[in-house]
């Protein structure tokens, strides 16, 4: 059924939208419901965070400085570079710059996994430092790669409720890591279609799109960095 | 179909709208790295002012910073600033809606009620008087 219009379609034009513009304003759409829903399911821990500081403020201060101040900096800076190279990667693939789109994504998942790396350390002291959610707090427990360290070495007196700010540091930190997680996922899955060609000037939408959520990542962070680490 | 020309804009001015405004901005590299030093000094600020005491200030302060570092990244990274002012109504509609999930819960939460044993009387933890709410 080649008729004359229809040989000129782009092959990465789906049979259902009339013209390359609306699938892309489409297909952005559809990704900004989506990140609207992760803003919503973010809200719910940060409302229960506000909650548990509003009744606790001194234990959440008190609590806050057995974070590490360094780290969560180092992190925050590792994120906010990643933002910048996955806007870059976007700006390469518009420009049809296959090469550099390449390079940029491979730096984006390079950082994506330095803040992972340097999380492991943050949780691998709070584990050995007893430094845990709940029930759990104030006794030592054994993690991957280091020894265990005797209760109140190196962990400052804490008041005992400081185990409810543990738990919600270990959700937060834990359910956005889980977003790092995924967001190498389809990096690299953006990267490989990337290598085979699939993207051009006049087809970029998915490099757009998974660079979106990676920003909402780094969102987040954005909050969680200060709400965290740097109370009072 | 129309042709698909690249077509190179200053960043900050409006879109060619002919051929869709969020497909075609191409931003200046330049100004993509302006905006993270901008993020980096926001960063360097909120953590040099937590270790001053304010008091209730320190946490207005740290959530003003980080909505401005927010909104850097919505703007330009994200491309709100030339892209689908409907995409931005999705945004804002969310935010709006946090807004009510925070207000109403902090709203309860905040007048909430203990039982005193000994006076076998509601009384409010922020002023220890009588009141009114909670199960009996």
């Amino acid at each position: 059924m080649a008729t004359d219009s229809s040989s000129r379609r782009p092959t990465f034009l789906a049979d259902h939208f009339d013209t390359a513009e609306q699938q892309a304003d489409a297909a952005k759409l559809g990704m900004w419901v989506f990140l609207g829903q992760e803003i919503l399911f973010f809200a719910g821990l940060f409302v229960a965070y506000g909650v548990f500081r509003s009744w606790h403020p001194d234990v959440f201060s008190a609590a806050s400085h057995a974070l590490s101040k360094p780290m969560g900096t180092a992190n925050t800076v590792v994120l906010l570079f990643s933002s910048l190279t996955a806007a870059l990667a976007v700006r390469a693939a518009q420009r049809g710059a296959r090469h550099q789109t390449t390079a940029l994504l491979l730096v984006t998942i390079a950082c994506a996994l330095a803040f992972l790396v340097v999380k492991y350390f943050e949780y691998q002291h709070k584990f050995h430092t007893g430094l845990l959610p709940g029930q759990w707090f104030g006794v030592p427990r054994t993690f991957p790669g280091g020894a265990v360290m005797q209760r109140g070495e190196a962990a400052p007196a804490l008041p005992a409720g400081a185990g409810a700010f543990f738990s919600l540091y270990f959700v937060m930190t834990g359910v956005h890591a889980l977003h790092i997680i995924v967001g190498i996922g389809v990096l690299t899955w953006i990267l490989i279609r990337n290598l085979r060609g699939q993207f051009s000037a006049e087809f970029f939408t998915p490099v757009d799109n998974v660079a979106l959520y990676w920003h909402l990542v780094d969102l987040v962070w954005i909050y969680l960095f200060p709400l965290l680490y740097l109370i009072d | 179909m129309s042709q698909l020309e690249p077509r190179e804009t200053v960043a900050g001015a409006e879109a060619p709208s002919t051929h869709g405004g969020a497909l075609r901005h191409l931003g200046d590299v330049r100004f993509y790295v302006a905006v993270f030093v901008a993020l980096l000094c926001c960063t360097l600020l909120t953590v040099a002012v937590s270790s001053v005491h304010l008091g209730a200030l320190n946490l207005v302060v740290a959530i003003v910073i980080a909505s401005m570092k927010a909104t850097l990244v919505v703007l330009f990274f994200m491309h709100l600033a030339t892209g689908s002012r409907f995409n931005a109504m999705i945004l804002i509609v969310s935010l709006m809606m946090v807004g009510v999930f925070f207000a109403y819960t902090l709203n309860d939460t905040g007048r909430r009620t203990e039982v005193d044993v000994d006076q076998s009387a509601k009384v409010s933890p922020a002023t220890g008087l009588p009141a009114p709410g909670g199960a009996d």
